[in-house]
């Protein structure tokens, strides 16, 4: 078995094994995808700094440049834990580069003003990363760290960035009330969180009754940002490429659900995902869950939560 | 064991995204400062012991997402502060103005006893500066607030804001902390008081709870 890089390449590399027949049609729809999607960069970019945009394209400016993962490393607490994870982070150059954050600013303005009724959310940006980072590294042979994305053919930046794009809005399609007002998603997803453990693990749901610790103030932001802010990415990663069919379906031909995709995932991988309708959310759930079990000891141990 | 504070209260930011607060929190607690913090998501929080007029007192401080879709989580926090720093950024007139915004949402959702204290914050961005001092100082007398102009990145006024907003909660609670302290040394949890609104328990001990009405 080939040794996993550190962003896991060998992971999810979605042009490995996954959607191997029918090749033409894969590029057919690939190709239209990309034109669609630079139809509407062609149509609605230049409208970034009308009046009833500019809110949105100036809060997408505040995020953009302050969200190299230097910080990410830097989150405290749930970091600390993961003792047993590389801390050393070989993105931080990669997203400091000019034509990097301009990617991400035209792929989340595009889905904003295509998405009104959430929007741009802080957190929306986090789930760029992991589809642009396994686009990138396609192309990648030398250094990570030392890597120009700007060297890259512009053929090859346009076709990542549309397709991070066709995947970043297939995987918002299933969440998107995570994001609209009052954000109910997260509030459902937090309380189903609470029932989950209650039954799974009634100690440490006590535990946190007794100390007064609510869900809602350690779970929000691992729904909101789907855990990004508390794993490495090449974790975020793997488990993204085990949540079939939610996930790895998006990864390819995002417009064919229900077509090819799945279909040409065998059986035995299959039964080795989480083949649910609901299957990311169902997933990200549990891992959510696991967590708590998995440092119940520590977390029945804590009596001080302030 | 020794007790590790006489009293704990909690402390909110909010503004706008971007104006600093996550920065200014990271200089008061750890001395750090990173110059493009990446942004809260939701509610987070740090926690300092400051000593005023001899009292140990535990401060939580809970950092806000300055985004508006965040308000519907971030105001079920208000109404457990006892203490509010309203920051705006001197290079954006837009987060200054959104001042008054925030102002009234606190009036709205807040407790009524609650403290506030006016921030203006990059005051080291003497180039880009787009509100005065003196509009500062306007606003915060108009609201009857102190007003602080701070850089978390030159380390300027940025304990001086935390201490003065903690010596004003603390005497405004002054009345019901001298009734607790003279009933012996525990510590004494200001939050959890306004909470019970008058049903004043012993906070955070192992001990039983006494009622002190």
């Amino acid at each position: 078995r080939r040794q996993e890089d550190a962003l896991g390449r060998h992971i999810l590399h979605p042009r490995q094994g996954y959607l191997p027949a029918n090749a033409e049609r894969r590029e057919s729809v690939l190709q239209r995808k990309r034109q669609e999607y630079f139809g509407f960069i062609q149509q609605y970019y230049d409208s970034r700094n009308d009046e009833h945009h500019q809110d949105t394209y100036r809060q997408i400016q505040i995020d953009i440049p302050r969200m190299s993962p230097e910080s990410l490393v830097l989150q405290p607490k749930v970091t600390e834990i993961h003792i047993d994870i590389p801390r050393t982070n070989p993105l931080i150059p990669l997203f400091q580069q000019a034509s990097v954050q301009e990617i991400f600013e035209r792929i989340l303005f595009i889905w904003a003003i295509r998405h009104p009724a959430s929007g741009y959310v802080q957190g929306i940006n986090d789930l760029v990363t992991p589809f642009f980072v396994v686009y990138v590294f396609e192309y990648i042979e030398e250094e990570v760290e030392n890597f120009d994305v700007s060297s890259l053919q512009e053929e090859a930046l346009r076709n990542i960035e549309a397709d991070s794009f066709w995947c970043m809005s297939k995987l918002l399609d299933g969440i998107q009330d995570n994001y609209t007002f009052a954000q109910p998603g997260i509030q459902r997803k937090v309380k189903a969180l609470e029932e989950l453990v209650s039954r799974i693990d009634e100690s440490v749901h006590r535990h946190m009754q007794q100390y007064e610790v609510e869900y809602l103030q350690f779970a929000f932001r691992w729904m909101n940002n789907l855990l990004m802010r508390e794993l490495p990415l090449r974790c975020t990663i793997r488990l993204a490429r085990q949540s079939e069919p939610g996930l790895s379906q998006a990864i390819w031909l995002p417009d064919t659900r229900g077509g090819e995709g799945p279909s040409i995932t065998t059986e035995k991988e299959k039964r080795e995902r989480h083949a649910e309708p609901e299957g990311f959310s169902h997933f990200h759930l549990y891992v959510c869950a696991a967590f708590l079990v998995r440092w119940r000891k520590e977390i029945l141990e804590e009596r001080d939560f302030q | 064991m020794a007790k590790q504070y006489d009293v704990l209260f909690r402390l909110l930011l909010l503004g706008d995204s971007g104006v600093g607060k996550t920065c200014l929190l990271c200089r008061f607690t750890d001395n750090e400062f990173h110059p493009s913090h990446i942004s809260t998501i939701g509610v987070d929080f740090k926690m300092k012991t400051l000593k005023i007029d001899g009292i140990k007192v535990r401060i939580q401080i809970w950092d806000t997402a300055g985004q508006e879709r965040y308000q519907t989580i971030t105001k079920q926090y208000y109404r457990r502060a006892q203490g509010i720093f309203l920051v705006y950024d001197i290079t954006s007139e837009r987060s200054f103005q959104h001042i008054m915004k925030w102002a009234s949402d606190v009036d709205e959702y807040a407790p009524e006893k609650i403290r506030k204290i006016l921030v203006g914050n990059k005051s080291d961005e003497v180039d880009k500066r787009q509100v005065a001092t003196e509009q500062g100082i306007k606003l915060a007398n108009a609201y009857g607030m102190d007003f602080f102009e701070t850089s978390a990145f030159t380390n300027h006024n940025i304990t001086e804001t935390f201490t003065r907003l903690a010596e004003q909660v603390l005497a405004a609670n002054k009345k019901d902390l001298d009734l607790l302290r003279m009933s012996g040394n525990e510590e004494i949890n200001l939050a959890a008081l306004e909470e019970e609104e008058g049903l004043y328990e012993r906070a955070a001990s192992d001990e039983s709870k006494g009622c002190w009405c």
